[in-house]
C-alpha cells in the first residue's frame, strides 16, 4: 500500500473517466434505483385464479437484460376494472405494462397517457416475432399509432350440446332458417335454441346481438365511422332475433340473467344453443364437456358470415420508469405467453400464430374450427368502422346497449324503432 | 367636583375594563379559531374539494381523466330534457314512497305487535331484524336465487298456483315491484327499531287512561300512539327518504337498473352515466339535482317535526 486509496482519491483524470462512464451509461438509458422495477397490471383472465397464478410465474420468470428494469406482477380483479383504471390514470399512478378490456389502450391514447406500441411492433418485426393472426393488428392501429399488441381474443362462436340436437332429430344449422329451424326442435325437447343473459350487468347478449349485426353485414357503424345503427342489415337481424324471441327459442328469462345464470343453463342443458366463448366447453362439467362442439359460422340473410370479437391487449403507459424496459419486457412476455394454452388456463383464442400451430392447440377440433373459420370473419364491435376507437367503451357495456338488448327480448317493440331509440342513446356517448 | 371626578374616573376604569375583557375575548376566540382551523382545514379537504371539484366537472364536457371545455349549465339543461332523467325520476319517487310508508307500515305494524312480553319475543326480535343486518350483497343474492330463472322457487310456485310464467326481474313491471318489495323487506326492521323506540316512550298509564275512557284499540292507535310517536315517525320518513333516494346497491345488485331501464333510479343513472357511459359532467348534474331535491324534502319534513305536539 502506498497509502493512497484508490476508491477514495479522484484525480482529474479518473473525474473525467467516471463522467464520460456516467454519460455512456445515460446515453444508453437511464440509471435506475437499485429497487426499482416496472409494475405490470394484469386482469383476471381465462380459468381464473389458476389463470393468475401461472401469469405471476412468468412474470417472475423474467430476467431482464442489458440494464433493462425487472417487472413486479400485479393481479387487478374486474369488479370496478374501469373504475380502478381511470382513477390510476388521473392520480398518475398507473402501471408501466397493462392488460385490460378491449377498447381500455385506445380510451388511455387518446388521453395522451399510453404510449403507441409502434416501437414495440417495430422490434417484433425486426425480431421476425410478427406472426399475429391476420387483421388483429390493423385493428389495434389508430391514428397515434397501435393503441396496444394484441395477446388474445375473446371470440364468439356458436357452440350446440350433439347429443341435445341429435335428440330434437336437427342437424346444426348452417344458415338463418336453418337456425330457426333448430330452435324450433330444440323448443319442442325443452330447450333454449339460443342462450343469452342480457341482465343490465352483464355484457354477454350485447355480444351475441353484435355478432349476429356483423354476420349479416351490419354493425352500430358505418364505414367512416359515424353512427350507423338504424340500417336495412340491423333491422333485419332484429326481425330475425324477434322471430326467435316469438318462437320461444330465446329464454323470456334472458332479460335478466346473469352470466353465471346463463352459465348454469348450459350446465343443465336447459340451454342447448347459443354463442359463447372459445373456451366454454371448458366451464362444463366434465362428462358433458366432449358434447358441446363449436359450429361451423352461419350464414345470415344475404349469405354472409361474421362474427364479434375482442381483442385483449397489452399496452404501455406513460407512467413507466423506462419506456425500453416496458417495450424489452412486452417483447419477452408475447414470446412466452404461449405457456397459458400449453397448461390449459387460458380460454381464449391464441393471437400469434406460433400458439395456434402447438400440438396442443391443433389437437382441439373445437378450437381449430374456430381460429380457421371464426376468427377470420370476426370483427370488433366498431364495425363496419375500418378499427376500434376509444367511444367504444362507453358502446360496450354502456347503459343504451343493455337496454337496447333487453328491449329486443321483450319482443314489443318494432326492430326499427328499437335500432332508433339504441341511435339517439349511443349518440350522447359517441361523440 | 368631586363627585364629577369620581364618576369621571369610575367611567375611565370601566372603559378600561371592558377593553381588557374585550381583548381577552378576543384572543380567546382567536385560540378557540387557533384550535379548530386544523378541523376545519381537514373538513374542507375531505367535503369541500370534492364537492367543489364536482360542481366544476358539471359545468364542463370532458371525461374521468381531463376537464374538458367549460359549457356552463348545459349539462344540466341536458340532464332535464333528457326522457331518460324524467323515467329515473318517476321510478326514483315510486321507490321511495314504497321504501318509507311500505317499511313505515310493516316495520311500525310490527313494533305495535311485539310492544306486549310474550315468550319469544326478544328471539322474534331478532329475527326480525336479520334483513337489516345481513349484508346487502348477500340478501339480493338470496332473492335473484328466489326468483331470477324459471327453475327458482317463486316463478316455480307461481306455475304450480295456476298463475303462469311470471317474469319477476325480465318483465319491467314485476321487475319494478320486485325491487319495491325488496326495499321494503330491507327496511322494515329500521322502522321497527325507531317505532319500537317510540313506543317505549309512552307511559303505560295513558293506555291505562284511555282504556277506562272506552277506548278501543284502533282508537288507541290512531289517537294516542301515533300523535305520541309523531316525532320520532317523521324522523324515520327523513331518514329512509334519503337512505331510499341514496339507494344505490339494492337495485344495481339485483337488476342492474333493468330491464329497459325500468328500474333505474336518480342514483342508478348518475352512477351509469360517469362510469359506463363516461359523462361524469352529466352524472354529477344529476347527483347535484338530486341533493337539491332532498335538501327541500328533508326541511320540509322538519317542519313537520317541529310542528309535532310530542
Amino acid at each position: 500500500m502506498n497509502g493512497k486509496s484508490g476508491s477514495m482519491t479522484m484525480n482529474r483524470r479518473s473525474f473525467l473517466g467516471a463522467s464520460a462512464a456516467a454519460l455512456a451509461a445515460s446515453a444508453a438509458g437511464k440509471v435506475f434505483a437499485a429497487d426499482e422495477t416496472l409494475t405490470f397490471w394484469d386482469m383476471v383472465w381465462g380459468t381464473g385464479a389458476t389463470y393468475t397464478a401461472a401469469a405471476k410465474e412468468l412474470a417472475g420468470k423474467y430476467t431482464p437484460e442489458g440494464g433493462a428494469l425487472g417487472v413486479r406482477y400485479q393481479s387487478i380483479p374486474w369488479a370496478n376494472w374501469y373504475q380502478t383504471f381511470t382513477s390510476a390514470a388521473a392520480s398518475g399512478t398507473t402501471p408501466a405494462v397493462s392488460s385490460g378490456a378491449a377498447f381500455l389502450p385506445f380510451y388511455f391514447l387518446e388521453q395522451g397517457v399510453a404510449i403507441a406500441a409502434d416501437n414495440l411492433i417495430g422490434k417484433l418485426d425486426k425480431d421476425g416475432k410478427n406472426d399475429f393472426l391476420p387483421g388483429l393488428l390493423p385493428a389495434m392501429k389508430t391514428d397515434g399509432g397501435y393503441a396496444g399488441v394484441p395477446w388474445s381474443m375473446d371470440l364468439r362462436v356458436i357452440w350446440y350440446r350433439k347429443s341435445l340436437l341429435e335428440k330434437a332429430g336437427v342437424e346444426p344449422p348452417t344458415d338463418w332458417d336453418g337456425y330457426i329451424k333448430a330452435g324450433e326442435a330444440l323448443k319442442k325437447i325443452g330447450h333454449i335454441g339460443l342462450g343469452l343473459a342480457a341482465g343490465s350487468t352483464t355484457t354477454d347478449a350485447q355480444h351475441t346481438v353484435a355478432a349476429l349485426m356483423i354476420n349479416n353485414g351490419g354493425g352500430f357503424f358505418a364505414p367512416d365511422g359515424s353512427l350507423n345503427c338504424v340500417s336495412d342489415r340491423n333491422i333485419e337481424t332484429l326481425d330475425f332475433i324477434n322471430e326467435l324471441v316469438r318462437k320461444g327459442i330465446i329464454d323470456p328469462y334472458a332479460a335478466s340473467y346473469t352470466s353465471d345464470n346463463l352459465a348454469s343453463d348450459w350446465k343443465s342443458g336447459r340451454v342447448a344453443m347459443g354463442f359463447g366463448q372459445t373456451g366454454l366447453d371448458k366451464t362444463l362439467p366434465q362428462e358433458i364437456k366432449s358434447d358441446a362442439v363449436v359450429a361451423h359460422p352461419v350464414k345470415a340473410r344475404h349469405g354472409d358470415l361474421g362474427t364479434v370479437y375482442y381483442i385483449n391487449s397489452l399496452w404501455m403507459f406513460t407512467t413507466t420508469p423506462s419506456q425500453e424496459s416496458s417495450e424489452a419486457f412486452l417483447a419477452w412476455y408475447l414470446d412466452n405467453m404461449h405457456v397459458y394454452w400449453t397448461s390449459g388456463v387460458a380460454i381464449d383464442v391464441p393471437v400469434k400464430k406460433s400458439i395456434a400451430d402447438l400440438p396442443i392447440i391443433q389437437s382441439n377440433p373445437n378450437l381449430v374450427l374456430s381460429i380457421n373459420e371464426w376468427q377470420p370473419v370476426g370483427k370488433t364491435i366498431g364495425a363496419q368502422a375500418p378499427h376500434a376507437f376509444a367511444a367504444l367503451n362507453a358502446v360496450d357495456g354502456g347503459a343504451a346497449s343493455a337496454a337496447f338488448v333487453q328491449q329486443i327480448i321483450q319482443g314489443k317493440t318494432k326492430s326499427k324503432d328499437i335500432l332508433e331509440t339504441l341511435e339517439a342513446s349511443l349518440r350522447k356517448v359517441v361523440q | 367636583m368631586a363627585e364629577a371626578h369620581a364618576i369621571s374616573e369610575g367611567r375611565r376604569l370601566t372603559r378600561t375594563s371592558a377593553a381588557s375583557r374585550a381583548g381577552a375575548q378576543t384572543g380567546r376566540k382567536a385560540t378557540m379559531i387557533g384550535l379548530a382551523m386544523p378541523s376545519i382545514l381537514l373538513m374542507a379537504l375531505i367535503n369541500a374539494y370534492p364537492l367543489g371539484f364536482a360542481l366544476v366537472q358539471s359545468v364542463h364536457n370532458g371525461g374521468l381523466l381531463r376537464l374538458g371545455k367549460f359549457i356552463g349549465f348545459r349539462n344540466y339543461l341536458n340532464v332535464l330534457t333528457d326522457p331518460a332523467f324524467w323515467s329515473a325520476a318517476s321510478f326514483t319517487l315510486l321507490f321511495t314512497i314504497c321504501g318509507v310508508f311500505g317499511s313505515w307500515l310493516i316495520g311500525f305494524g310490527l313494533a305495535i305487535l311485539l310492544k306486549p312480553q310474550f315468550p319469544g319475543r326478544n328471539l322474534f326480535k331478532v329475527l326480525l331484524l336479520l334483513p337489516w343486518i345481513v349484508p346487502i350483497v348477500v340478501t339480493s343474492m338470496s332473492w335473484n336465487w328466489l326468483v331470477a330463472t324459471p327453475g327458482s322457487l317463486l316463478p316455480q310456485l307461481a306455475e304450480t298456483l295456476g298463475f303462469g310464467q311470471i317474469l319477476f326481474l325480465a318483465d319491467p313491471t314485476m321487475a319494478m315491484i320486485t325491487v319495491c318489495l325488496f326495499k321494503i323487506w330491507i327496511s322494515y326492521p329500521f322502522m321497527m327499531m325507531m317505532g319500537a323506540a317510540a313506543l317505549e316512550s309512552i307511559d303505560n298509564s295513558v293506555y291505562e287512561a284511555a282504556t277506562l275512557d272506552g277506548a278501543n284499540s284502533r282508537q288507541q292507535i290512531r289517537y294516542i300512539v301515533l300523535p305520541m310517536t309523531a316525532r320520532s315517525t317523521y324522523i324515520s320518513w327523513i331518514l329512509m327518504t334519503m337512505f331510499s333516494v341514496n339507494d344505490f346497491a339494492t337495485i344495481y345488485l339485483l337488476t342492474g337498473g333493468g330491464p329497459v331501464n325500468a328500474t333505474t333510479s336518480l342514483i342508478v343513472l348518475a352512477y351509469r352515466s360517469v362510469f359506463q357511459d363516461f359523462l361524469p359532467g352529466y352524472g354529477v348534474a344529476i347527483s347535484f339535482m338530486m341533493t337539491i331535491v332532498l335538501v327541500a324534502l328533508s326541511l320540509l319534513l322538519f317542519r313537520q317535526v317541529r310542528k309535532a305536539k310530542f
